[in-house]
């Protein structure tokens, strides 16, 4: 593991209790998207949040950046309960969300002006501009969103959102829109801001291969409606991470075949949350259909 | 190869033609710097010279439909006579202008334009004289050969009518010694009321036939040949000519505002001179009271302005500066007013009453409101500071002449025009891309920086799109106010040549309708171009 700072981490830096959500129903029973919902992530940890569409799990994202009201339960970050947004959960959504009448620097600058506010000009300045460099967009500082691709676009939300110095980053799909060559590139340089900032960070995401590549732990939720935590799974690659060195170990195929296997087979399931590591991976025949069986 | 100098002014030029609106253009830059001329020439055949085809077609329709209209205000004015009304408007526009700079200058350019003019009197005076002996000894060719025409006519006719005059006698006899008969019991009753009812049927019959002849030789008469309308025509031209240049010379001799001042300077010097030389008490008053008064009369003609007919350009002028001032009147209260609306549901509960009520209300009607009130606020415009300000000699916008009656125009323009730009804000406002407000819920901006920098900028194009409507509105509303309250302007113009009735009348108000076209045809193209630069999506706000 990368070193730590100076003070232990705390292993319950997030924490998600008895996490509800609910919609008002005119005509009957309150609609339960999301109930019973319990996390605890630890500072400085990727996790990643994985489940069917419609499971909720953007729902419980975005709870936590404090856009959609909590109808039970709580969330905890930094022994501080969440009850609005604020620039220490900065999110990256699916769609870049750039303001189309500023250029790149004032997409940063305008979160940056507004977290910083007794900062000296020449200090924001460099707030952003040490963002955009981290994302690689030394060169696109006067461009507008409209002269960029989508994906230097969604760098511009990431150095937006890393430039609040988040206590936690939520990336809400944030690859969701992009070719897979993109996709990568952007992966990369994630892993490389986190190597740096050791932000604690929670994605949401359909992609298994990138669940697995990015994450410490993904957690897997379990179909909708009142969608809760399924299974949890501990993914042991060491930090740094080589692209090229996870694809060739044979772990990373594991790890991907237990989450599909999840999807696939016990998503419907309303078991009692468990976790896995490596050594207690479930391991599953080809055959589709299959009881899936537990080997020690 | 892009970047060649070249090819960068093409692109320049294409994205400026395209921002324009005008990408009718667009294939006629790329033929000029050659780019797949067979293709632009397509083209070109197919969205311009179509297009044109399209409307000579229109105009000689016109043209062939528009004589065979009778109105009781002449016929319908193709489109010669429309021209014709332009050039005559435009004219009148430039002999307003003469006089006006005749009126103003002093000196020895007075003196040099003086010379000027006479001269061109005397050439003038040749002129007329000349064209008036054509014009007269047209008409004498003209009566000879239609009276050859008239002649064969007027005997057929002459007999026609010596022969029914005998007949008519003839049967007047008949019927005389008829009635006698009757009388004396020698003849039957229903002989003689036949012959009366036969007598009537057949003078019937004989005006029947002359009627014919009659319309033929009205009509040889009232149609001269062409020459000789022509010849009349020039000869008015140079005559009219003639007298404006007479009446120049006015302005340049007693009316020049100079001349007047020196005038009286020089009649008060005279009168102050003659004081000291009278006897009696009476006169030396009487000489005491000429200096004062030449001298105040002095001071006034330094004062005094020419007083410019109102010409169709002139109204023009009127009518785009009043529109404009009734626009941002317009656009003062509805931005502020739309914003909040979009910004607050319970403002928008209470406006949305107001807007709906007032809404369809006849612009006529706020005419007539704002007519009353804001006559009452003027009672003396002459004193008000608003007018004293515009009609101001210093003020570009003196020529204008602002008065009461340009400022209810003005809000009846604002109060109509209001409406559109008013609910197009409150909807863009309202319709900020929800990913926008969350993005500014995680920043946790402030009301205001909210406002300037993610609230307006996404609510303008839909604002300018109001706004677009809202003038096209004001320019509508403006015209029909003008003409209803007879004040200066393209509408008051059209309602002064429907009423004088001339035979030119017709055709300046078709002139007129063709320049209030025009006029909001451009005002139009300004809106749009400002919304395609305030919309940012598209990327051509960084033209």
């Amino acid at each position: 593991m990368y070193p730590l700072p100076n003070h232990e981490p705390s292993s319950k830096f997030v924490e998600f209790s008895n996490l509800q959500k609910a919609y008002p129903n005119p005509y009957g029973e309150d609609f339960v998207a999301v109930e019973n919902f319990n996390l605890n992530i630890k500072q400085g940890e990727f996790i990643g949040l994985i489940g069917h569409s419609g499971c909720g799990k953007s729902t419980v994202l975005t709870m936590l950046a404090g856009l959609n009201a909590i109808s039970g339960g709580g969330i905890i970050v930094d022994n501080k309960e969440i009850d609005e947004p604020g620039p220490d959960r900065a999110v990256v959504f699916q769609s870049p969300c750039l303001m189309p009448w500023f250029n790149t620097y004032q997409n940063v600058m305008v979160g940056v002006k507004n977290v910083y506010p007794h900062a000296s000009k020449k200090e924001r300045h460099d707030i952003v501009m040490y963002a955009l460099e981290v994302c690689g967009l030394q060169d696109s500082i006067k461009k507008h969103p409209h002269e960029m691709s989508g994906g230097q676009q969604q760098r511009v939300g990431i150095a937006r959102a890393i430039a609040l110095k988040p206590k936690v980053l939520l990336l809400d799909e944030p690859f969701g829109r992009l070719d897979s060559l993109t996709r990568m590139d952007l992966q990369d340089t994630i892993l490389q801001i986190l190597n740096k900032e050791k932000i604690t960070t929670m994605i949401v995401t359909h992609d298994v291969d990138e669940a697995v590549f990015l994450c410490d732990r993904v957690a897997m939720m379990t179909n909708g409606p009142r969608a809760t935590l399924g299974e949890i799974l501990e993914v042991g690659f060491e930090r740094p991470r080589n692209r090229k060195d996870i694809m060739n170990d044979p772990m990373f195929y594991r790890y991907i075949d237990h989450l599909v296997s999840y999807l696939m087979d016990r998503a419907h399931l309303r078991e009692p949350a468990k976790t896995y590591d490596k050594n207690s991976l479930l391991s599953f025949t080809k055959k589709p259909g299959d009881k899936a069986t537990h080997v020690a | 190869m892009a970047d060649s100098g070249k090819d960068k002014f093409k692109y320049t030029l294409l994205k400026g033609i395209d921002f324009s609106g005008f990408t009718v253009f667009d294939p006629v830059v790329r033929l000029i710097f050659g780019e797949d001329p067979k293709k632009q020439l397509s083209d070109i055949g197919r969205y311009m010279v179509t297009p044109v085809i399209f409307i000579i077609g229109c105009i000689i329709i016109w043209s062939v439909m528009a004589p065979r209209h009778k109105t009781k205000s002449g016929e319908v004015p193709g489109p010669d006579r429309v021209l014709a009304s332009y050039q005559n408007n435009k004219r009148f526009h430039e002999r307003e202008n003469e006089k006006q700079s005749d009126f103003n200058t002093d000196g020895a350019e007075r003196e040099a334009t003086l010379a000027e003019v006479q001269e061109q009197i005397i050439t003038y005076t040749a002129l007329a004289e000349e064209k008036a002996k054509a014009a007269a000894l047209a008409a004498v060719e003209v009566q000879d050969t239609i009276d050859a025409k008239i002649l064969p006519l007027q005997t057929k006719l002459d007999s026609i009518k010596e022969k029914s005059k005998e007949a008519q006698k003839l049967r007047r006899e008949n019927i005389s010694t008829l009635a006698e008969g009757v009388a004396a019991n020698t003849a039957e009753s229903s002989a003689l009321i036949t012959a009366i009812a036969e007598d009537k049927a057949l003078k019937e019959k004989e005006r029947e036939s002359t009627k014919d002849l009659k319309t033929q030789i009205d009509e040889i008469r009232a149609n001269p040949p062409k020459r000789l309308k022509e010849a009349q025509l020039a000869s008015n031209k140079v005559a009219d000519e003639l007298q404006h240049l007479k009446k120049r010379v006015d302005f340049l001799t007693t009316g020049n505002r100079s001349e007047k001042v020196s005038s009286s300077l020089e009649a008060a010097k005279e009168a102050t001179a003659a004081i000291p030389l009278a006897s009696t008490g009476p006169e030396v008053l009487k000489s005491a009271k000429a200096a004062v008064r030449n001298t105040e009369s002095a001071e006034r003609a330094k004062e005094q302005k020419y007083p410019r007919a109102a010409t169709v350009f002139w109204q023009a002028y009127r009518s785009i500066f009043t529109v404009i001032v009734g626009f941002l009147m317009a656009c003062a209260v509805a931005i502020p007013v739309g914003m909040m609306c979009g910004l607050n549901r319970v403002f928008m509960a209470c406006m949305t009453p107001i807007i709906s009520i007032f809404r369809p209300v006849s612009p006529v009607v706020w005419l007539l409101i704002f007519q009353i009130i804001i006559g009452a606020f003027f009672p003396n415009p002459d004193e008000h500071p608003l007018f004293k300000f515009f009609n101001a000699s210093w003020n570009p916008l003196e020529f204008l002449q602002v008065n009461p009656a340009m400022v209810f125009s003005a809000f009846t323009v604002a109060i109509c025009a209001m409406w559109p730009a008013l609910v197009n804000t409150a909807l863009g406002v309202s319709s900020v891309d929800k990913d926008h407000m969350n993005v500014a819920k995680v920043l946790r901006l402030g009301f205001w920086s909210r406002l300037f920098k993610i609230i307006i900028p996404s609510s303008l194009p839909l604002m300018f799109a109001g706004l677009r409507i809202s003038l096209g509105v004001g320019w509508m509303v403006l015209i029909a106010a003008e003409a209803l309250s007879s004040s200066d302007g393209l509408g008051k113009f059209v309602w002064d040549e429907y009423q004088n009735g001339s035979s030119l009348s017709f055709a300046n108000i078709i002139l007129a309708c063709f320049i209030v076209g025009t006029i909001g045809f451009f005002l139009d193209r300004i809106m749009i171009v400002l919304q395609k630069i305030v919309t940012f999506d598209d990327g051509s706000a960084t033209v």
